[in-house]
């Protein structure tokens, strides 16, 4: 995992969700992205599962517990794209 | 006309093509702030839907109140975006696809401000301002006091353009009625020769009714509006 892969989905979920006054530095790697934390919503998680779709090829089921631990927060995403990218 | 009468308590306009007016009920403001919405749901709201957030804060501060909301068009944009991505065989967009619904921008508002009443989102196809007056008749005759009713309107895509008999002009108008108080509204049958060459009522035909500068006719209808003073 590094640091710029962390520092490009933190840009891709800023521009992807439209994020107003949002900078990468305000997402904190540890802290959950849905509902406390970032304070994202279920149309955010589909939303950012078709960005990771069409950026990194990464392919994920709607509803499983699997995603919601990808989910989790910024880290579990980035070690999910590094593990699974095709692109 | 044997229609109840109705009366307007109060009123918000945004036009943002328009010249600066001396009444502070009407915003020309391009990009309205939607401070009334957290900015975790006003970032899915175009300027028009900050701004009709904000009129209906203003205007239902209790989020108490019956909301309508009528649109001919309805967020063409989002749409025609949508069908685009379709014919490429590209995934939709779950939030452009949430926020391109008739009542997206009610139901963001009633989210944000916490308001659990009945909400209604109209199209009539050039008559939404008698579908709405129509609409507030029917809640007051069931003895709610407000009825909170929205015109919101914008340019249709450019690719459709040549379709529309009439260019649709950026603005949005909020309306508190109820049947005691205020300013009348009175409802007068209108013939055809009359309402002939009238365009049908847009947003931006409300705000000059509004503002004394010019009458409110719906032309399918055979309908006028007046306001007493």
């Amino acid at each position: 995992m590094t640091n710029a892969l962390e520092l490009e989905l933190k840009q891709l979920i800023i521009d992807t969700l439209e994020l107003e006054d949002v900078t990468p530095e305000d997402i904190d790697p540890d802290e959950p992205l849905f509902v406390e934390g970032l304070g994202l919503d279920s149309i955010d998680a589909l939303e950012l599962g078709l960005a990771l779709q069409k950026t990194y090829g990464i392919k994920l089921e709607a509803d499983s517990e699997e995603t919601r631990r990808h989910f989790a927060n910024l880290r579990s995403l980035a070690a999910l794209v590094e593990a699974r990218r095709v692109k | 006309m044997t229609t109840a009468s109705i009366t307007l308590q109060d009123w918000r306009a945004w036009q943002p093509g328009r010249a600066v007016h001396a009444d502070s009920r009407l915003s020309v403001e391009p990009r309205p702030s939607g401070a009334s919405v957290p900015a975790m749901l006003r970032r899915r709201l175009n300027p028009s839907g900050r701004a009709v957030c904000d009129m209906l804060a203003a205007l239902d501060p209790e989020a108490q109140r019956i909301l309508l909301y009528a649109s001919r068009h309805g967020d063409g944009e989002r749409t025609l975006d949508m069908l685009y991505a379709l014919t490429e065989q590209e995934p939709l967009s779950p939030a452009r696809f949430g926020m391109s619904v008739h009542n997206a921008t009610l139901g963001v508002h009633s989210i944000a401000s916490g308001n659990r009443r009945s909400l209604q989102a109209i199209a009539a196809s050039g008559a939404e301002v008698a579908a709405l007056f129509s609409e507030a008749r029917g809640y007051l005759a069931e003895d709610e006091r407000d009825v909170i009713a929205v015109f919101s309107d914008a340019p249709v895509p450019e690719r459709f353009a040549a379709h529309v008999a009439e260019p649709t002009e950026l603005a949005a108008v909020v309306l508190h009625l109820s049947i005691r108080g205020g300013r009348s509204i009175d409802t007068h049958t209108c013939a055809l020769s009359q309402a002939g060459h009238v365009r049908a009522p847009q947003p931006a035909d409300v705000i000059a009714w509004l503002l004394g500068e010019a009458p409110l006719v719906c032309p399918s209808r055979q309908l006028a509006w007046t306001l007493s003073p």
